[in-house]
Formats: structure tokens, sequence, C-alpha cells
């Protein structure tokens, strides 16, 4: 009996999703230019208004207004002139209500006509912020949520989005680590680190999480917004929002507008930060006679270079001979440039509406002659429709091409030789030809494409089918739901060509040649390398929304699914005859000329989940929400995790008694929020011993196969947890004023990390260098963190004259209260209890002058005047390892904080971020001594014989392994990285409407851009956001930039 | 039942509700993912292939540390890494130091091990995968005789990871078969007990004893080359029974017992009658591809399973290459003439030119100055020599004034080497070892009897050198045997050991790590001065073994006995 009613309704079911699938499959043809139908019939008792609503800032009409008869149903919306026709009495307020502006109420008298304006608000609190799964009205807001408009991003010249963030969130630690075109993105923690295991923020993009092409590519020109879930309001992500989620939307069309059509152009001008200077040659070459006079003292002071050769370094007699070559300066362009082109198109009817983006992207490395060049192309087309009053479908559809072209000697390597070179020898010589560089790497060849290119375009899809029903037997339940298809190919073509360099042979005053570059036996060589992945959601989701009286309920519940997959196929070949014909099938015949090699996996997801969002009068707010998540990353048994959260508010300047005594306060919410959230982010199959091949042993002559253990069973992985609490206060103040206040803590237990340290070696459970480690994740780690984010905001809002300040902070520490540690480790020298990312050092603190200050210090075996003197900590008299003493900081800073001041005066408009960080550490210690060159502020001020009271140790064979330097690895090296930096400032000028009026340009503006035009830092000699520890990385870049804006 | 029903029938709408069945929703185990790079723990037991292709690859080891295993992984000891273990000794030093003149200039501690601080992780991780395969290898689908080869293999294998510990580290912790698991009880004491040095050596001998007896006396196509034979048993065991036998494994205290057990291992060895030296010339031995009659146990490598290239490794700046380890004036001094009798600076015509008439030795394991090399002859003089700090690229210009020859194989590339080179073979156990060490020991044990002479001889005309004078007093055969050992097997792992073992390490390693300054006259001669190569040259007593990494007596919250002096 049951059964048959059951098959009935899931018959009926299947029949409406069948069709529900083809609606959305099957597109319907958009009808622009449709005339608008007001929502309600007309009653002829009353009187017929007509009127139009424009915005009050650039006149231009408002579409999609809504009008609407205060105390009644009867409502209108603006079409797409901003003209709507409403029926109401006099004596009736008309109230105009549209996102982004402030709702204003009209009183009828007689009038039947009418013209008004409204204000644009961005602290509104009517605003509308995308959440989870949904969107919330700010002012119902109970977690932690950041939201930054898509036309602020704008506002920054940098093509890579994750470099427009720092400074203008709360909460949110953007560091720029390298300026290499394709390779820019920052590192984005939220509210700083808090875990030892992975750290990747969640980015959700227009619903999808994790959406293959991530964040950083996508254009600035179709974001609409981007939203930051910094606290338990995460946890409706589950198993991967214990870092935070980002929420990126794009931009739609509006119902009802007319055809809008905006084309932007920025011209960009980058150069580097920060660079170091090097030393000169004779300054180079005095320090070589230094080193070989410490290494063989009875040699004597000139045992390389004669004072006479080092005259001819000064004066540049024999450019040949004895060159002085400034390396960063022949290798580096001042000014390399940076294109955006975007076309931008949207509009609507009543019932669709679309928006098409079209982009692209060019830019060019810093190289003299490089061959390093980014182009990208993205289209993108949002269409919504409602099918029907019930029946709602959209597509979203986005392909973007990523091009990257690189020589085939990567940056690092570039930037290597460019630091390493030494200025005693030629870059190129007065000839033309170029020398042998260092140790047959020459930076200025290995930047263009003599030795080859690499070529790497990717291919991103995102597509995003969705669809809402509205029930109609029970007012406020809907269907919706998605599926979405990521695709990435990722295609890297290198070809190694063999170029010469030369070298001036004294003797016989010829350029000797050595053929360097290319593959084997100075044959070019060629890998090709394909790269897949797709990603494939799906999501129903079953919602209800009601009010009842003053009570107001939201709740959903959904599930989801999502399956990964990853294909890697590569091959590769030697011995080109001939560089001319760079195709696998060309190389050399042997079978020993042929190489190829793949992978692939396949990982899984499957979530439950819910929310329910009550609130009473707006004034007592709640949210609860629940996430199952199912992970094939852990064993059966483990898979399925709980991730539950609750938040609350309380509105308290709604109370009547508030508002009758505080007339200082606007608005003031009390809220706080706790919740569970997951991490899983780790390798596959860790729960049982993994085995595989690894074919390097030789029998025979033969490669044999054989197999290697290289993970150890760990049969109990699971989640990660992440349970945070906040407290928040947010206020609106003296009209103008705006203030977010919060404390916030973590707690991160079952932290996936690896057990090293406390494994004997006896028990040949051993981890590699570098590689996967032989243990597994296990959950075993715990670190608290908490602080505080405070903002400030002042905003004015004249006819004329606009302007506003805000300021945010962040103060994040973490203390770790379980890492694997050694149980012997010192007490002074744990991890655990300090915060994470912390250096172990010696202590520097100063360096040995004389012989007496050499008697008067205990001191290492080798330690020589000149060196660096190391406390005796634990003063035993000697140094030893137990004299290393755990550094304050680490490299990810406790304090950032953004300063931000927008102004417009009639036409212009003026934009200004500041951002910085302090409490942060990084060690850097270059690459120097006989192996490299030396930054000048070492080598200007190091200690010598004859200069006694310089202020760095003595050179040395290498820095790495000096007394002074990596032997003992100290905090003479360590620096203090806090900055504060001009990113971004943005100075534009907008044509009046009069002049543009004839011409059929509704708008028209013009602006000047920049980033990081200055920093302030202590840092003297690399960009302070790098976290290479030999400063040898593509620097930070600084961008000029003009553009302008026209729509139609 | 009604419960369950309404379940499957909501769990069925959902399924129908995500966009239809094409999108493969609700699977039961849509979760449960199989991995297709990888195979578990039972596959390796259940079939006979993959367990074999286990036992294969434990004669590689893990890689612990930048700059080893940089082309393959690393096996037993140092071998052809870029720094050679040669130059923790008075035979070379690395000119791009790379964590070896820390060793050189007295600075190993706990916490400062350079190159020397991955025997222990290594040696022990390789000995828990063997325990692995010998523990379990009943399990296996597999003859009997296959088995019993394997598992002698398996414990040669052992044997040679505990003799990588012993000879670094003296007392080391015996672990049988043990096999240790994540959630074990990591302060077991029975993990930290290092046992006495003499228990240690029963312990490995009799293993390859057992070893040796199930192992075949040679290669066949089922078991080939690269793989232990019974040889490769009991060379092993002659050579640990020979440290076993020396003063620093003895207090100082000779015991002729002892030194008669190292020569019948060594006898045992030669009476196999399948080795003997390689006639096609001493240089050539270290660079012919393939191996000969001289081979007892060798790391084979080829074109598809490569070390790092050795000839831009540690050929001369002249050449385009980078110094790497370079011969001291120390070993360059001890090469005979080419008469038999020593070297002097003191003598007027040897000094005047002092690479002439030399053992022939010389010249196949060190490039000097005038040595014909890759088509021209090695420019170390200034002014103005190729390979001299007036040559190209000088910060490569060798700091002593040689550069390796041995081991460098001329028909590879310098330039551009590196899906080429690194093809020479790594032979770990020679015939030539075996004849010193018997010479060595019988010496010891008996004195130097007619064997001692024959089985120096060999070796001496092997190279080309005349007979040892007769009637040599056992104390001058000692020192003569030394000399032979420290030429002949120059750079191939033995120095370091050899002068520990002999104690003799406080004297040869205080000395100054020298090199030579060639000057070139007006005229074209030559004249030469001695000149420091490195600074701070320093061995001290606690060197005689390596220290125990400061990680390691932390991670057994210091029970864990470190060498003493550290």
């Amino acid at each position: 009996m049951n059964i048959t009613t059951f098959s009935k309704t899931k018959i009926l079911l299947q029949g409406k999703m069948l069709i529900f699938l083809c609606l959305s499959l099957a597109w319907s043809p958009i009808h622009a230019g449709e005339k608008t139908i007001s929502t309600t019939k007309i009653d002829f008792l009353k009187l017929k208004i007509k009127g139009r609503v424009t915005s009050s800032k650039d006149r231009l009409p408002l579409p999609g207004a809504t009008v609407t008869v205060k105390g009644t149903a009867i409502a209108a919306l603006t079409d797409m002139d901003g003209n709507f026709e409403i029926a109401a009495d006099s004596g009736d307020v008309l109230v105009f209500t549209s996102i982004g502006f402030k709702t204003k109420e009209l009183l009828l008298n007689d009038q039947t006509k009418i013209a008004i304006s409204l204000e644009e608000d961005s602290t509104s609190l009517e605003e509308v912020v995308v959440v989870g799964y949904g969107t919330k009205k700010k002012a119902t807001l109970t977690g932690s949520v950041s939201e930054l408009a898509g036309k602020e991003i704008v506002k920054s010249p940098q093509v890579n989005i994750s470099n427009a963030l720092a400074g203008r969130v709360s909460g949110v630690i953007a560091n720029n680590r390298s300026g290499e075109p394709g390779y820019d993105d920052s590192s984005i923690s939220i509210r700083g680190l808090a875990t030892t295991g992975n750290n990747d923020v969640l980015v959700v993009v227009d619903g999808i999480p994790g959406q293959i092409g991530g964040l950083s590519r996508l254009s600035p020109q179709e974001i609409e917004s981007i939203t930051v879930l910094k606290d338990a309001s995460a946890a409706i992500y589950g198993s991967r929002a214990a870092n935070g989620v980002i929420l990126v939307t794009t931009k739609k069309g509006k119902k009802n507008s007319k055809l809008n059509v905006s084309y932007n152009n920025d011209e960009g001008f980058a150069s580097p930060t920060r660079l170091p200077n090097m030393a000169v040659a004779p300054t180079y070459a005095t320090i070589r006679n230094e080193i070989a006079y410490y290494n063989n003292n009875a040699g004597g002071s000139n045992q390389i270079y004669t004072a006479d050769q080092i005259n001819k370094f000064r004066n540049g007699s024999d450019p040949i001979n004895y060159p002085n070559t400034n390396w960063v300066k022949e290798g580096l362009k001042n000014m390399s440039t940076v294109s955006q082109h975007n076309l931008n198109i949207q509009g609507g009817s009543e019932s669709t509406n679309y928006f098409v983006s079209l982009g692209k992207v060019a830019q060019e490395g810093l190289y003299v002659n490089g061959a390093t060049k980014y182009s990208q192309y993205n289209v993108r087309t949002n269409i919504d429709s409602n099918i029907n009053e019930r029946l709602k479908v959209g597509v979203s559809l986005s392909g973007r091409k990523e091009d990257r072209q690189y020589p085939t000697t990567g940056a690092g390597d570039i930037f290597r030789s460019l630091y390493r070179a030494f200025p005693t020898s030629p870059g190129i010589y007065p000839n033309g030809l170029p020398s042998t560089g260092i140790e047959n790497n020459n930076p200025l060849i290995q930047a263009t494409d003599a030795g080859g290119l690499n070529t790497n375009p990717t291919y991103v899809f995102n597509g995003i089918a969705r669809g809402s029903y509205d029930f109609g037997f029970l007012k406020g339940l809907s269907l919706d739901g998605f599926f979405s298809a990521d695709i990435s190919d990722s295609f890297s073509r290198s070809f190694y060509k063999p170029y010469t360099l030369y070298t001036y042979n004294s003797t016989s005053t010829n350029y000797d040649p050595t053929i360097v570059g290319g593959g084997p036996d100075q044959q070019a060589k060629l890998t090709e390398e394909q790269f897949n992945q797709s990603m494939l959601v799906s999501n129903i989701k079953l919602n209800y929304k009601h009010k009842f009286g003053e009570h107001s309920l939201e709740a959903f519940v959904a599930y989801e699914q999502s399956e990964s997959k990853t294909h890697k196929f590569g091959a590769s070949r030697i011995h080109f005859p001939t560089t001319e014909t760079p195709e696998l099938s060309q190389g050399g015949a042997a079978a020993t000329d042929y190489n190829n090699w793949g992978s692939s996996y396949r990982f899984t997801r499957q979530s439950y989940f819910s929310r329910v969002a009550y609130n009473f009068q707006e004034k007592y707010l709640l949210d609860l929400q629940l996430r199952i998540d199912g992970s094939s990353n852990f064993p059966v048994g483990k898979q399925f995790g709980k991730f539950p959260s609750i938040s609350a508010a309380y509105r308290i300047s709604k109370e009547e008694w508030f508002k009758d005594n505080v007339s200082f306060f606007d608005d003031l919410k009390l809220r706080a929020s706790w919740g569970q959230l997951g991490n899983d982010n780790t390798a596959q199959f860790q729960f049982y011993d993994n085995y595989t091949f690894n074919n390097r042993y030789v029998i025979g002559n033969t490669v044999t196969t054989g197999i290697d253990v290289v993970k150890l069973a760990n049969a109990g992985i699971t989640w990660e947890v992440a349970t945070k609490l906040d407290l928040g206060i947010n206020a609106r103040f003296l009209k103008n004023f705006t203030t977010e206040l919060i404390y916030f803590q973590q707690d991160r237990t079952h932290i996936l990390t690896n057990r090293n340290a406390s494994i004997p070696g006896t028990t040949g459970i051993v981890n590699p260098y570098g590689g996967d480690s032989l243990v597994p994740a296990e959950n075993i780690g715990e670190v608290k963190s908490n602080g505080i984010e405070a903002s400030l905001g002042y905003d004015h809002k004249g006819e004329e004259f606009s302007w506003g300040v805000s300021g945010n902070i962040t103060y994040a520490k973490n203390k770790i209260v379980f890492i694997d540690e050694a149980p012997g480790v010192l007490d002074y020298q744990k991890q655990t209890g300090n915060p994470l990312n912390t250096y172990l050092l010696y202590n520097a603190i100063g360096i040995y002058k004389t012989q007496a200050d050499l008697d008067k210090y205990p001191h290492v075996t080798g330690a020589t005047l000149g060196d660096l003197i190391y406390e005796d900590h634990n003063g035993d008299g000697k140094i030893t390892a137990d004299d290393q003493v755990r550094s304050k900081y680490g490299n990810i800073p406790q304090i950032v904080f953004g300063l931000l001041a927008d102004a417009s005066y009639k036409n212009f408009d003026l934009s200004v971020v500041f951002s910085g960080q302090t409490q942060v550490s990084q060690y850097v210690l270059p690459e120097s001594g006989t192996i490299g060159n030396y930054d000048s502020s070492w080598a200007d001020n190091r200690w010598s014989p004859s200069n006694v009271n310089g202020s760095y140790p003595k050179v040395s064979e290498r820095a790495s392994s000096a007394v002074s330097g990596g032997l003992y690895k100290n905090n003479f090296w360590l620096k203090d990285a806090s900055f504060i930096r001009l990113k971004n400032i943005q100075l534009g000028y907008t044509l009046p409407s009069d002049i543009l009026k004839k011409t059929g340009i509704s708008n028209f503006r013009i602006y000047l851009s920049g980033s990081n035009l200055f920093t302030l830092t202590k840092v003297k000699d690399y960009d302070p956001e790098g976290t290479s520890e030999s400063g040898q990385f593509y620097p930070q870049l600084k961008i000029f930039n003009v553009g302008f804006n026209i729509q139609f | 039942m009604k419960n369950k029903i309404i379940t499957k029938s909501i769990k069925s709408i959902l399924c129908v509700a995500l966009f239809g069945a094409m999108f493969t929703g609700c699977e039961k185990d849509f979760l449960n993912v199989q991995p297709t790079d990888r195979v578990s723990n039972a596959s390796i037991l259940n079939d006979q292939t993959l367990f074999e292709a286990y036992v294969i690859n434990r004669y590689l080891g893990v890689k612990l540390t930048n700059k080893e295993g940089d082309s393959n992984q690393p096996g037993f000891g140092r071998t052809f890494e870029w720094a050679m273990w040669s130059s923790l000794t008075d035979e070379s030093i690395y000119n791009n130091d790379d964590n070896t003149w820390l060793i050189q200039q007295g600075q190993l501690s706990p916490e400062n091990l350079g190159i020397a601080g991955t025997l222990w992780g290594r040696s022990y991780r390789g000995i828990r995968e063997v325990n692995y395969a010998l523990n379990n290898i009943g399990k296996v689908p597999m003859s009997d005789s296959r088995k019993s080869l394997l598992t002698a293999e398996l414990k040669f294998i052992r044997a040679f990871r505990y003799q990588d510990l012993i000879r670094n580290y003296g007392k080391v912790v015996l672990l049988g078969d043990k096999v240790s698991e994540l959630g074990n009880d990591f302060s077991d004491p029975s993990l930290f007990d290092r046992r006495p040095i003499d228990e240690c050596m029963t312990y490995v001998v009799n293993q390859l004893d057992e070893a040796a007896t199930g192992l075949p006396t040679a290669n066949s196509s089922d078991y080939g080359e690269g793989r232990a034979t019974k040889g490769a048993a009991l060379a092993l065991k002659s050579r640990l029974l020979l440290y076993a036998a020396s003063p620093l494994y003895n207090n100082d205290v000779s015991d002729t017992q002892k030194w008669a057990k190292a020569a019948a291992a060594a006898k045992a060895v030669m009476d196999l009658g399948i080795y003997s030296l390689y006639t096609g010339g001493y240089a050539n031995l270290f660079t012919t591809a393939g191996s000969n009659s001289e081979y007892i146990f060798a790391r084979f490598y080829n074109v598809s399973a490569r070390h790092l290239p050795l000839e831009i490794a540690n050929g001369p700046n002249g050449y385009s290459a980078w110094g790497g380890n370079l011969p001291l004036q120390n070993l360059v001094d001890d090469y005979e003439m080419a008469d038999g009798t020593p070297f002097s600076w003191s003598n007027p015509t040897e000094a005047s030119a002092p690479y002439d008439n030399r053992d022939p030795r010389f010249a196949a394991t060190v490039i000097y100055n005038g040595l014909l090399y890759r088509g021209r002859n090695a420019e170390y003089f200034l002014p103005g020599g190729k390979d001299s700090s007036d040559g190209k690229d000088n910060w490569n210009t060798s700091k002593t004034g040689y550069n390796l020859r041995k081991f460098m194989r001329d028909d590879l590339p310098i330039d551009n080497p590196w899906d080429v080179g690194g093809q020479q073979n790594w032979i770990h156990f020679r015939y030539g070892e075996i004849l010193l060490n018997y010479a060595e020991a019988q010496n010891e044990a008996v004195g130097p009897d007619a064997s001692v002479y024959s089985a120096i001889h060999l070796i001496r005309a092997r190279a080309g050198m005349p007979d040892f004078p007769a009637g040599l007093t056992k104390e001058q055969m000692r020192d003569r045997v030394r000399h032979e050992r420290r030429i002949e097997l120059a750079f191939e792992e033995h120095r370091f050991y050899d002068v520990r073992r002999w104690k003799i390490a406080s004297v040869t390693e205080n000395k100054p790590a020298q090199g030579i300054i060639v000057r070139k006259q007006t005229g074209g001669s030559f004249t030469y001065e001695l000149k420091n190569a490195i600074p701070g040259r320093s061995f001290q007593n606690q060197h005689y073994w390596l220290p125990i990494p400061r990680s390691e007596i932390q991670a057994s919250n210091n029970k864990l006995e470190q060498n003493p002096g550290y």
C-alpha cells in the first residue's frame, strides 16, 4: 500500500524534474526591450500615479526599483527608463526601494506625476549580502562577514584579483610573494595561520565550492562582489571551511533594464617594487681577495686580483677583461606593460536578464628582450529567466584561456643567476656576444627565447545550470538546485634549444664558443605535458521561507555531491637533429630518446546540510546550520563528519527604550557565533600502507621494476576540526560613522599533521627529504588562535563633495598547543606554546672585532675575527645547538591593517588604499661568497681587517655554510618585515553628461591608478612580502596605470 | 520496515531530483575511490612478482638531505654525490664546501653534521624494510628455493646497512627482525640500546654467514648482476672482520686472533677462485662499462638510471667544469716515485718536476698541471693558465691546484651532460680490496709471510710498480700496506674509515689541507709553492666516531647514548 503511494510520488516528481531539466537546458530566447507590467491589478477607484525614478548621483533612470503603497500589497516596478505607474489615494505614502539605494517615502497629495531621485547607499542595512547558499540582508547578519564590491576591485590595476584584496577587507591577509606574470597569486589567509596543516581558503564562485580556475584569474570587471566568511558562518561549507571561505559572485543583468554596453581599457606600466643593489666589480674583486686571504693567510691579500687589476675594474679601461657588470640593470627593464580590455553587455526584460563579458589581458615580463608573457582571454555569460511564475532557470557559462609563455629557464633560476653573477664577469661583450655568465648560466640570455620556449596555455570552462521551483501548495516552499561542470585543460610544451655563449680568450684573442642549453649532446629536447582537471557538482535544496506576524523563518535542507578528477600525461624526446622540427615525432630515434609519464586521481564528496534562520522583528536573530560531509579521503566509517554552527544577534537599537535614550547610535548590533568547521585537505589513501613502483635499480644493465613503501597506514585518519567563537559589535553612529569590533578565537584540533620529530630513527620510520612523507597524516595537532578585528569608517555624502575614510586592523595571534616534537627537546626551543612558523636561531649579539672579543666570548670552532658573536644562551661556556632560541614572530604577520580613503568632487573621484603589516619576520641570507655576488649593504659594510667596525660579518666562501651564515643559522639575517605601502590609488574624472548627450555615450570616465607605488619598510634589499630565504625571486610589481571606461 | 521504505523512497526522490540519472549521484560506494598508482601491503604479499620487486629496491635507500640522490636514489654509503666521502679526509676537499668543510675544520657536532648526517636514518629505514620482507616472506606464494634465495639476499642487504652504521657510529642498536609500526611505544628502551661493538660485529658476521650459504656463487639470468652473490657476502664479512680487528675497535689492543679471523675471511673470498685483478689497466677499471673479473659487488648505472655527471661536477674550470672534489697535496705527495721510493720535496730533482716519474696510479687518479686531459694539457699555472684563477669562471678554480681524474670518462660530455653523463658504476667490493685486506690482516696475525707479499705484489704489478723489498719487518710491512691501501683505494670510501680504525686520524686529519701554486717562469719552466687550500683543518678525538644526530637523541628523550666527546 505504502509502496504504491510513494512510487506514484516518485513518478510524479520524476516527471516534473524531467521538464525542469529540459527547460533549463533548452534556452528560452531573450526578449529585450519588453514592456514592464506592474505586478498588481490596478484598482480603478484609485488615482493613477505616474512617475520616474532616477539615481541622485548621475540622474540616470533607475530600472527595477520597487514602488509600494505603504501598508498595502500594491506595488509596481520601474521599467528600464525608470518609469512606473501605480494606483494610490491621496494621503497614501509611496515607498521607493531599490537595491543599493536608500529607501525613500513620499506622501501623496494630489499630484499624479512624480519625479523622484534615490540616494545611493553603500552602507545601507537593506543591502543584501551573499552568504553561503543564499543571501542575507546586512541588517540580519549574525556572523562575521566582510564584503567587497566589484567596483572597488577594479580600482586596482593588478590583473590578478588576489593582489587587489590587501588592505581592503579586515581579517584577510593577502601577501604577494612574486610578481611573475602568470604566477603572481597572493597567498591568502583569513585571520592568520591557525593550523600546522593545510591553510588554503575555500573559494566559492557563484555557489560552486572550490570551482576549478579559482579566484585569482577571474576578470575584475565581471565580479559583482566578494564576500568573506570568517567565522562559524562558514560552517555551511563544512569539511572545507576551516580556513575561511571566499564567496565570489559574478555580475548579472538587471530585470527591466536597457541594454548597457560598457568598455574598459587599462594600460599599465610595471616595474619591480624593489631590487637589491649588488656590489660593483672593484668591491667584489677585493672581496675575492679577502676570501682567499682568509683561506690562506700566507698567500697575502692579492691572491686573486692585483691592485692594478682591481683598478682596471674600477676605471673601465679594459671592458673585455675587466668589466664592471650591473647584471640586474642589464637584465631588467625599467618598465614593462600590462594591458587590459573589457567589454560588458547587460540588460534584461521582465522575464529574462543577461550579462555578457569579454576580456583580454596582456602582460609582459620584466626581462630585457625577455620571453615571458601572460595573456588571457575570458568570456562569461550569465542568463536568468523566469519560465513562468514558479519556475526560474539560469545558466552561467564562463570560458577562459590563460596563455603563459616563459623562457625554458624558470624565474627562480634567472633571478638566482642575476644575483649570483659576478660584476667582474661581462654580461654581453662589447662586440655583442653573450658571455658564459655564471657557470654557463647567462641570465641575460636565459630570459630570452634563445634557449627555447615554454608555452603553457590553460583553458578553463565553468558551466552552471541552476533552477528553482516554487511549490504552489505551500507558500514559501521552493526547491532549487544546480549542476555544474568545470573543466580545465592545461598544456605545457617546452622546447629546449641549444645556444652559444662565448668566453674571451686573451691569449688567442678569440671568443671561444660554448654550446649550452637544449638537451643532451647539444641537441634540442622537447617535453610536452597535458594536465586535465574536471569537477562535477550537483546540488538540490528544499527551501521554506515564511513570516508569521513578526516572526520570520527561513530554512533549507540540501544535498550536494561532487566528483573531481585529474589526469596528467607527459612525454619527452631528446636528440633532435634540428631545432626546426619541434614535434615529438621528430626527435632522436633511439629507444632511450623517448620518455613518458602520467598519473591520475579521482576524489569524491557527499554532503547533507541545512540552515534555519529565525528572527523576531529583525531584532532578535538566530541562525542554526548543520553540514554532514563525506569525503573519499577517509576510510569507511570515518568518512562522514558533522559540522554544526549557531549564531545569534541582538539589534539593541531596535529597542524603543534604546532609541529613546541613546540617540548617539543609529544602529547597534551585538552578535555571537559558535561552530565547528572541518578541513579534509590531505593526501588520499593514507589509511593503508602504500607501495609504488620506483624503477631505479640497475640489474644486468637494465633498470628493473622495483617497489618502495612510500606511506605507512593510519587506519583512523579523519577530519581536522576548527571550533570557532566570535563576538562582535556592529554599529552606525552619528549618522556617518560605522564601526565593527570583533573578538575571535579558534581552537583547531585533530590537525592532520605528520609525526616526525618524535619518532626515533631506529624504528626505521624515517621521512624522506622533500617529497611525500613516509608517515601518514595523523589527527594529532592542536593550535589555538585568537584576535581582534576592528574597523572604523566615516562617510560624508554631499551634493558636490563626498568623502569617506575608513581603517581596519586585524590582530591574529596563534599558539601551538600540540605539534609533534621530540620528547627531549629543550623547553625554550619548543614550538609548543609559541606561534606557528617561528624560527630557531642563534642570537647574534655583535661581531668579533678584536682578539680581545674572541677571548672574551665563548665561540664555535672556526670562528675568527669578523664573525658574528653568538649569545651563550644557557651559559655553559660553549656555543652549541642548545643556545638557539625561538624567534618571536614567524613570516605570517600578526597584525595587518588597511587605510582607505575615497573622495569625489563634482566629476572627480579619488580612492586610496594603504595596507601594511607588522609583528612579522623574514629570514633572508643571500647566496653570496665565491658562489655569488653580495648585495651592497653587506659588501659595503662588511667587516674586514681594514674595516674592523663593519656592521656586517666578514665575507667567506659561501654564506650558506659560513660560521656567520647558514652553518649557525642566526637572527642577524632575520629581518623585521613590517611595512606600510600605498597598495592602490586611483584618480578619476567623469565627463559631464551634458557634453556627452549628443554622442550617444551615456558615461565616460578616465582615470589614473597605481599599485604598490611606495613602501616604507626596514627591509633594505628585497620586497618585505617575499618569502624566499635567499632573496632570489621575481620581484613584486609597482604599476602605473591609465585607463578609461565608456558606456553606451 | 515502514521507516526503511520511507527513507529509501526519499533517497530515490532526491536522486531523481539530482538533474536526472545522467549524473551518477547516490551511488552506494560513491565515496569509495580506488587508487591507480599504488598497491597495498596485501598486494605485495600476495604476488610473487610484486614481492620480489620490493626486495630488489632494498638495495636503494631514501634521500635524507639536499645534495644527495640528485639523479638517483642513494644506495649504500655515499658514493657518487656532489661532495664525495673522500672530501672528509686527507684525500680531497670539496671546492664548493657544501657542508664538508665543517667536518674538515673540526666543527662536526650532533647539530652540525654536514654531509655525514644521513647514515643513521637511512640505514635504519633500510633495516626496517628488509625486516618487513623477512617477516612476511613466508606468506608469499613463491617456491621455497626462491624464498631461501631472497632471504639470503635480504640478510646481505641488512648486513650492509649495519656496516654503514657500525663503521660510522661504533656501538649501534641491534633490532633483530623487529618492524616498528606507527602506534607502537616509541619510548621502548630496546630502540635505544646501543650494544657493544663486538656483539654488533658478531651479529652481522653471523648474518653474512647465513647469507653466504643461501646466495649463488655467480649471477644468472633470473638473478642478475647488481644483486648480491656469495662473494659479496664474504667480501663484506672480510671488511667487517678487518675493521673488528683494528685498534679503534679494540681500545688500541692488538688481538692476533681477530686478525687471523680477518685474514681467513679475506682468504675465503680469494679461495672462491672466481675473482682476479682486472688486466685492462687501473684507470679503465673504474670507467669501463659493465663488470669485469675484479667486480665482487657494485651498484650499476646506465643511461636510464644515472648518478650526477661526474665530469662537470669535478673537472677544472678551464673545461667549464665546477671543481668538485679536489685531490689534496697531502695525497699527491704520497704517491711513490715509479721506482718505489718515496717522493720528497727536499729532493731538488723531484721538487723541480714533481709530477714526473710517479706511480702510474697518480696520473690515473689526479689531474695535475701539464696532464693531458681531454685533448689539451691542464693549465693550473699562473699567470694565464686556463685552469687557474686567471682562467674562465675562476670561482671554480681548484683550491688545491688539482682535480679528480679517477672515475672520469672522457667519452661523456662536460657541457650539458644531464641526460647522458653519470653512468660509471660504483664498485662496493673489488678483488683489489680483498687482497689488501688479506695482506694487512695476515701481516698482523702472523707477520709478513710470503702470502702477504704475493697478495700485495699482485696489486703492485697491475699498477706497474715494483715489488716490495724482501725482509720487511712486520711494522715496515704494516706501514707499506697502509700506504698501498691509501694509493690503490683512493676516493673509494676507504680512507675515512682506515685512518680512524688505525687511529692515525689525529695525525693525518690534523695536517693542513694543502694545495699547490704552480708558477710559470719566463722561458716556460715551472716552480711550485705549497699553500693552504682551506684554513683551520682540525680533528679532535671525538671525531673518531660520527655523532648521532641531535634530533635522534632528542627523539629518544635523551635515552640514546651519544658518542663520547660530543
